[in-house]
Parts: structure tokens; C-alpha cells; sequence
């Protein structure tokens, strides 16, 4: 890559200023060095040869970037950051090494036997995890731990009239789906994925297995671990382009999902490029695939619901109606809305690990919009923010659960009694 | 050159070593605000959290005589907040507390980080806003409006930053603290605070903000004409106003402009065939008045050529035909490289004549110009679309800008409206005032500013005897070199 490709993409920022307001990190600390537009600035000092890669603080503010992304749809340059945000991270990471711990969780990742020695060891420690659970950074880690397990419904069981809707019988257009595996949400999020292929059942989607997929590489992309990133691509690419006919891919993690629909951007000039367009262009969120089928209506749940959007659903792959619809088709769901749901959770992929100071400061904001709406559950679709929230609200005393909206609709499912048929 | 080490380490002993910048790479994000073209790394950042730490950077920087800029959200458009490397940059984003709302009195007091939106949310619930809007407004502070006077659409009927400041508290220079007006009523004595809403940071800087709150419009309507040509548009604004009517607002955008926002993420769905588009809002306190008084300047539109006239139905196809005005400067930085946007006020009258000699200017020097503006303020910009790389076209630029100055002055107008004079058109003062008259702002600064630290060599055509000083010892010229606008 090239000094100045560091900066294509960033041609059209006029310096207006208009994504200051939506970038987390400049709301807690007001400084332009932590803004999208100042990072422009330091890659394009970069790019330009007015800044070192090696120079610490081009270093520091570039790390402090979420990638959330919540500057690109307020941008109205439509200035495309991301591609230039992971190819400066690229760059710096010629200069150091990237943090033992970031490159742990990274392989634990990348690499399935390693993670199915992990993997079943956290699984297996996850119901003491929430004794553990605190503010400390360790107490996090445990909070986090503790996110992760299976939750049963909440709500107590409503009376009254409600009639099931039927499925249909003959669906408007039968469509076949995989859903996509990844890692953490295989490893400690299995009941996610088996919630997501019950309701995609049920909405007359018909779910099929494909084997020798693994980690989506968005962690490694964001990073700057290009070479990993690129091997995982063409891993799963090889998996999933083999799928026969019109298949398509459910992803119930956003941060999977807008790496999946990059893929065509990241094997860009690979050999696999043709099958990693195809492997983007059928990729879709499991609330995207939901709201096309209406979705069939559940029994009621008397719940108050706080939907939180992940960042690489509502800011990267623009999917902002679609789980409101979601929840939308379950009855009795009350659905509050928290100040600032828009903005990040801190969680960041392995930015929490990076950045404990500001990501925590983050996080707090969003604990603290959360506890004042006094929600029986929260809503979220990528494991990193539910694992980040979750662990947020235990820190601060709170045990509202933290599920993803499929969940939802397959707790009222279940009521309806869909699954008996 | 260079801010001593002695002065940032003393900075640095007031607000922590974590809000003090000097490292390059640092700096290097604070050295353009809204104006690209501009590109000047200052010699230090300070950001106070408290407004005790404010004052006291000040004394501290007014002890040791260094030079400093006040900076909102860097959002200006004439680069008021660029700061030279021999000057301490004090931003005032970390000073974002909304202290005080009293709806009883319909006022509010603030910090001045506070941006615009946040505070118009935090008094909506009251029923009230603040209404000044400038185009930036969801991002720019009122501390940044208030040093620039800024305007807005909506400024035409409501009146612009002035109009809606009660009192400051303001630290001076020489580090005091000192109060203008007052919070209820006129204050005796001249008019300090009409005096230093607009003094684009010379004369201190605002540390509490007291602003009026204006009730929200019970009732809204919102029209748009679209006309042939822009010189038809601009004789409807003439007879808009002419007929007594006093719209909220009533902004222009001609063909250009609606290309480029039609092209982007906010498409207000404007036809992209007409000349210009009118952007027309009435507000008031009932429904039937301003249901009745649309009507009539929909008529009023049509018989002055309007070839279509649009109303907007709801508050969401309100905020559609809005976006597309708000977001324009943007949208036009999506299909241009950069962008240079011209800032001038002349008589409503005069507005059809002076639009087609800005049209015969941009032909002349074969350049791109695009339209949206103030219209029923007389309150033009033109935006000039370059490419920064190109010294031939930065040149053109150059020369087209000045000329469409000149031609501004000569109709009666003047330089600049709401974006402030700054560092940019500190060469046309000339244009308009005299050497007694720009002796008199003189003396007035220095009474207020009388080291002569206070944003330094912006506003007054004085520069030149810095520049002379600085290159007597060695340094460069140019305080304010020209950048690349981008890699």
C-alpha cells in the first residue's frame, strides 16, 4: 500500500465539523485529536508526510477510535472513514506490536482448536462468573463472562385473548439460509444462533448447515492485523460461496454481519474476489431476513424493552428499522427508548481491553441512559455489547438482562407455541 | 517563535498535564477549523474543564503576555480560531454545562461549549428555543455564535446572536472577570454586550452566556416555489418582503446546489431542473393565520413565476425540505475536492443584479460556483469549488472571490454577513472602511485588548507589522500558509 492510499476515501471532508457531536469519544473528552475529524487530519498528516507512524500520539488518538462508525451517516461529504481508519491501523502496525492481551483474544479467535480448548472452559466457569462481577477491570472481565449465559424469560405468563398466527403455508418466495457461525458468538452464544434458526423457522425459512466456517476477521481488520484478517475472509468465503442456488446468509452478530457484506472490499484483487462479492451481496442481518417475512406475530410478553442498535448494524450496515420491526411483532413488548441509544457502548470489539479508561467512560454514559428508564431487559444484536452492557449493569448493581431481540421473539414464540406444531 | 516551555508547563499546573497539547501530531488536528484552506499548527492547546480553570489560563497567559485564541467546535468559516505557533489555542469544548433554565423569565445561562441543538433540547420540553440556527448548529457552541454573531435561517424574523443575548460574564484579556449587561432588562450605560457579541475573540472571552428563550411557533408552514431562473427567484424575494410579509426564513439554493445535495445522503427531493428553489417558512401563534398568510404568498409565489410550489404536509416533510438547505455545504464537499464558501451581505434589491454578475464572474475565470443563502436578508454564499492542488485554479479562486466582493460593495453591501472576518477577508476591510474609521475600531480593541494578545492579527488589517517584526528575527512571513487542503 502506498503512503498517500492511506487517506483515499477521505478526498471529500471539507472540514465541516458536523461529525463531531456523533463520535463518543470527542463527547467525553471534547478534544479534536479524539474526533473523526481530527483523526482525518492524522492519517492525512500521515498520508501526506506531515506525521510519523511511529510518533506516539498519532499512535494513541488513532487507537482511541472506536470504529463505531457513528460518523459516517451524520458525514453529508459522505466521506467513507472506515477503509482509512483500518488501513492507517495497518500502517501502524508495521511500527509496534499490538498489546499481548488484544493479540490473545485475537487468536482465540482466529484459531478453532484453540478455541474449542477456551471456548468450553469459559462456558463451564460462566455460572460462578457473576459472583466475580465488579467495576475493576477484572471485575468486567468476569461481568462480561457472566453476559454471556443462557437467559430465560422475564415475564410473567400473560392471560387474556390473543389468537396465534398461522405460518404461512406457502411462503411468498421459500428461501434457504445459513446461519453464520462465527467465533464468541459460537463459543458462548450458542443459544442465540439455535434461538435465531427456531424463529427463522418459523417465519418459513428453511436453515441449513454449512461446515468449515470460523471467525469473521472484523477484530483483526479493525486492528490492523490485515494478514489475519484476509485468511479468515477467504476461509469463510471458501465455506460459504460453495452454498448452491439463492441461499443466503443470517448473521445475529452485527459486527460479523458488516464484515461479511465487506468482504468484497477486503479480498478486493484476490483471487477469491468474485465469490467474496457474491458471499457480501447475500449476506444479511437475521433482523433484515425477519422483517421481510413481516415477522409472524408472537404471544404477548408484558416486558419493558430498551433496544440499544450495535454501532456495525445502525452506523456500518444502515439496518436501523428492522429490529424495531422485529419487536415490533411481539405483543404487550413495551419499548422504551434511552437518551443517547445511538452512540457506542464502549465495547468496540477488543477495544475494551485497549482502552479500559475511556472505554468504561463510554459505557457509562450508556449504563446510566439505561438505568433511567428502568427497563426489565435490553436489547442488543452483537456479542461484544452484550457482553459490554451486560457487564456494565452488573458492575453498577443492576441485573436487568441483557439478550439479543431474537430471543425475544423466540421467548414469545414458545408461548405461542409454535415450536409444538 | 514557539510558546515557552515555562508557559506550558505553568498551563499545565492549572488544567493537568493530560489537557495541555504540544506534541505535533496533536497540534496538527487543531490547525484548520471550517475553513480548509487555512492551515496554521498552533503552539500549544489548552482545554479547560471548569470555568475557574478558564480565568486562570487567562491571567496565566496574559502574565506572560503569549498570545491565545478562543475555539468552540472549530465549526467558522472565515478561520477566526486558527491560531499561529507563537499563540496558545484555549478550547472551550469541555465546557459544555447548561447551568441554568428559567423558563419564568424565559432565559437560560451557559458555558460556552454548549452547542446549539443540545441547548434549544434542554428548553424544549418548556416550550422554548433558542433561535439563532446557524447551518452548523447541531455541532457549533453559543460560546463560537456568540463571538461571531452568528446568524441563520431563521434569524430573519427572529434576529440574529445579539438579539438573544441577555448578559455575559466575560474574562478580559488582561485576565479580569467582568459582567455585561444584565439578565432582566436593559443594563445602564452603552451597549457592552452589543459591543462584544461579534468581536470574533479579541476582546476575551465569554465565560457564562445568558440567553433569551424564544416560545416555540404553535404553528408552522413551510413552501417550496421553484423558479426558472435564479433572477426570478430573487424578484420574488423583493416582493415577498415588499408585500409586508415577514417569513421565519426564506433561503434560496440555486442549480448547482440543488445538483449536489439531490446527489447526496439528505436529497430534499428539489427539482433538479429549476434555476433556484425557494425555501419559504411562516410561523406564528395559530393555525388559521398561518394556514391563511401560506396562501397567500403561495399566490404571491406563482405570480411572480414560481413554476411549481410545494407546501410541506407534516413536521418530517418539513424537516426533508430543511435538510437539504442545512446539509448543502457538506453535500457540496461530497462532488467537489474543496471548497471555499463566500460570505456577503447586500441590499435585497440589488440581489437578482448582483447574482447574474456572480454567474458572469464565475465564467469568466471558468470556476464552479453553487448558491444557497439567506436570501430575505440579502445574505449571500457563493460556494467556490476547487481543487487545492492546482496553484492556476487557487489563483482564479482568488481573483473571483475578490471580485465577487467587489461587486457586493459597489451594489452596497458589504463583506461579510455571519461568517465573521477572521483571518480570511482581513484584506478586504479596506474595501469598506476607511483608515479613520479602522483607526477608531483600533482604539476601541485596545481598550479592551490593549497587549494585544487576544486572537491576535484577525479582523484589523494591522498584520503586516507582525509580520515585519517576525521577519526581522528571522522567521517566516506568512503566518497562515496555504495548505493541501488533504493528502
Amino acid at each position: 500500500m502506498t503512503q498517500a492510499a492511506l487517506a483515499a476515501g477521505l478526498e471529500p471532508c471539507v472540514h465541516c465539523g458536523f461529525c463531531l457531536q456523533a463520535c463518543p469519544t470527542y463527547l467525553v473528552t471534547g478534544d479534536e485529536a479524539d474526533s473523526p475529524r481530527g483523526r482525518i487530519a492524522l492519517i492525512r498528516g500521515l498520508a501526506g508526510g506531515r506525521l510519523e507512524a511511529r510518533d506516539p500520539q498519532v499512535q494513541t488518538h488513532l487507537d482511541r477510535c472506536l470504529g463505531c462508525r457513528a460518523c459516517e451517516p451524520v458525514c453529508p461529504s459522505g466521506v467513507s472513514y472506515a477503509p482509512a481508519l483500518e488501513a492507517s491501523r495497518r500502517r501502524l502496525a508495521d511500527e509496534r506490536t499490538i498489546p499481548l492481551s488484544v493479540r490473545a483474544v485475537h487468536a482465540v479467535m482466529a484459531d478453532r482448536s484453540l478455541g474449542r480448548v477456551v471456548f468450553p472452559l469459559a462456558r463451564a466457569v460462566r455460572p460462578l462468573a457473576r459472583r466475580f462481577a465488579g467495576p475493576s477491570r477484572l471485575g468486567l472481565a468476569f461481568g462480561m463472562l457472566a453476559a454471556t449465559r443462557p437467559r430465560r424469560c422475564p415475564a410473567p405468563k400473560e392471560r387474556g385473548a390473543w389468537t396465534p398466527e398461522p405460518q404461512p403455508a406457502e411462503a411468498p418466495t421459500p428461501r434457504r439460509v445459513v446461519v453464520f457461525a462465527g467465533c464468541v458468538q459460537d463459543g458462548l452464544f450458542g443459544h442465540v444462533h439455535r434461538a435465531t434458526a427456531r424463529v427463522l423457522v418459523a417465519n418459513g425459512y428453511e436453515v441449513m448447515e454449512a461446515p468449515d466456517q470460523g471467525c469473521c476477521g472484523a477484530l483483526h481488520a479493525h486492528a490492523g492485523q490485515h494478514d489475519d484478517a484476509v485468511r479468515l475472509a477467504r476461509q469463510n468465503v471458501r465455506a460459504l460461496a460453495a452454498l448452491a442456488g439463492d441461499a443466503l446468509i443470517a448473521v445475529d452478530a452485527a459486527g460479523c454481519g458488516a464484515m461479511l457484506k465487506e468482504y468484497d472490499r477486503l479480498l478486493a484483487g484476490d483471487p477469491l474476489e468474485t465469490d467474496a462479492r457474491r458471499v457480501a451481496a447475500r449476506t444479511r442481518d437475521v433482523s433484515e431476513l425477519l422483517a421481510a417475512r413481516g415477522p409472524r406475530r408472537g404471544a404477548p410478553l408484558g416486558l419493558r424493552v430498551a433496544y440499544d442498535p450495535p454501532c456495525h448494524l445502525l452506523h456500518a450496515q444502515g439496518v436501523a428499522r428492522e429490529p424495531r420491526q422485529l419487536l415490533a411483532a411481539i405483543d404487550g413488548l413495551d419499548q422504551v427508548t434511552h437518551v443517547g441509544a445511538e452512540l457506542c457502548c464502549g465495547s468496540a470489539g477488543s477495544y475494551s481491553l485497549a482502552q479500559p479508561g475511556l472505554s468504561g467512560e463510554v459505557l457509562g454514559y450508556k449504563v446510566e441512559a439505561i438505568r433511567r428508564v428502568r427497563p426489565d431487559v435490553v436489547a442488543t444484536g452483537n456479542p461484544g455489547c452484550a457482553m459490554q452492557i451486560g457487564a456494565g449493569l452488573l458492575a453498577a448493581g443492576e441485573s436487568i438482562p441483557v439478550v439479543h431481540p431474537v430471543e425475544l421473539l423466540d421467548w414469545s414464540y414458545r408461548r405461542a407455541g409454535y415450536y409444538d406444531e | 517563535m514557539g510558546v515557552p516551555a515555562r508557559v506550558t508547563s505553568a498551563l499545565a499546573g492549572v488544567v493537568g498535564r493530560g489537557s495541555v497539547r504540544v506534541a505535533p501530531a496533536e497540534l496538527e488536528t487543531y490547525a484548520s477549523d471550517g475553513l480548509p484552506t487555512h492551515h496554521s499548527r498552533p503552539g500549544a492547546v489548552v482545554l479547560p474543564g471548569t470555568r475557574e480553570e478558564l480565568v486562570r489560563v487567562v491571567q496565566l497567559l496574559a502574565y506572560h503576555r503569549v498570545p491565545f485564541v478562543a475555539r468552540g467546535a472549530g465549526t467558522g468559516l472565515s478561520g477566526g480560531a486558527l491560531a499561529d505557533a507563537d499563540a496558545v489555542l484555549i478550547s472551550l469544548t469541555r465546557l459544555t454545562r447548561i447551568l441554568e433554565v428559567d423558563p419564568a423569565n424565559r432565559l437560560a445561562v451557559v458555558e460556552p461549549g454548549v452547542v446549539n441543538t443540545r441547548l434549544t433540547a434542554a428548553t424544549e420540553p418548556h416550550g422554548l428555543h433558542y433561535a439563532p440556527d446557524p447551518s452548523s448548529q447541531t455541532v457549533c457552541t453559543i460560546g463560537g455564535n456568540v463571538a461571531e454573531n452568528a446568524g441563520g435561517p431563521h434569524c430573519l424574523k427572529y434576529g440574529v446572536t445579539t438579539n438573544h443575548i441577555l448578559e455575559l460574564e466575560v474574562v478580559l484579556p488582561d485576565g479580569s472577570v467582568t459582567t455585561l449587561g444584565s439578565k432582566h432588562g436593559e443594563p445602564w450605560g452603552p451597549d457592552l454586550v452589543g459591543l462584544f457579541v461579534g468581536s470574533e475573540g479579541m476582546f476575551g472571552i465569554a465565560t457564562r452566556i445568558t440567553v433569551r428563550l424564544t416560545p416555540l411557533p404553535k404553528a408552522v408552514r413551510t413552501l417550496l416555489a421553484d423558479f426558472e431562473t435564479l433572477r426570478i427567484a430573487g424578484e420574488a424575494v423583493s416582493a415577498i418582503i415588499g408585500h409586508g410579509f415577514v417569513p421565519a426564513a426564506l433561503e434560496m439554493i440555486d442549480r448547482n446546489c440543488i445538483r449536489a445535495v439531490e446527489a447526496s445522503i439528505y436529497a430534499a427531493g428539489y427539482p433538479t431542473d429549476a434555476g433556484a428553489v425557494l425555501l419559504v417558512e411562516l410561523d406564528g401563534a395559530a393555525e388559521a393565520v398561518v394556514v391563511a398568510e401560506g396562501a397567500e404568498v403561495e399566490r404571491l409565489l406563482r405570480a411572480c413565476g414560481a413554476r411549481t410550489v410545494q407546501v410541506a404536509s407534516d413536521a418530517s416533510e418539513r424537516e426533508r425540505l430543511w435538510q437539504g438547505r442545512k446539509k448543502a455545504f457538506g453535500a457540496l464537499g461530497r462532488v467537489n475536492r474543496d471548497l471555499f464558501v463566500q460570505d456577503t451581505v447586500v441590499p435585497r434589491s440589488a440581489l437578482p443584479h448582483v447574482l447574474e454578475q456572480v454567474d458572469r464572474i464565475a465564467l469568466a475565470h471558468g470556476i464552479h460556483i453553487a448558491n444557497v443563502f439567506h436570501a430575505g436578508d440579502g445574505n449571500l454564499h457563493p460556494n467556490i469549488a476547487f481543487d487545492s492542488r492546482d496553484p492556476d485554479q487557487l489563483e482564479r479562486v482568488e481573483r473571483a472571490s475578490a471580485e465577487i466582493l467587489e461587486v457586493c460593495v459597489a451594489a452596497g453591501g458589504t463583506i461579510t454577513g455571519e461568517h465573521g472576518v477572521g483571518a480570511d477577508k482581513l484584506r478586504y476591510m479596506p474595501l469598506i472602511f476607511d483608515g479613520d474609521t479602522l483607526g477608531a475600531m483600533r482604539a476601541v480593541h485596545l481598550v479592551f485588548d490593549p497587549d494585544e494578545i487576544a486572537n491576535p492579527g484577525k479582523v484589523l488589517p494591522i498584520h503586516a507589522c507582525r509580520d515585519w517584526r517576525r521577519a526581522a528575527a528571522g522567521g517566516a512571513p506568512a503566518p497562515m500558509a496555504a495548505a493541501g487542503g488533504g493528502a
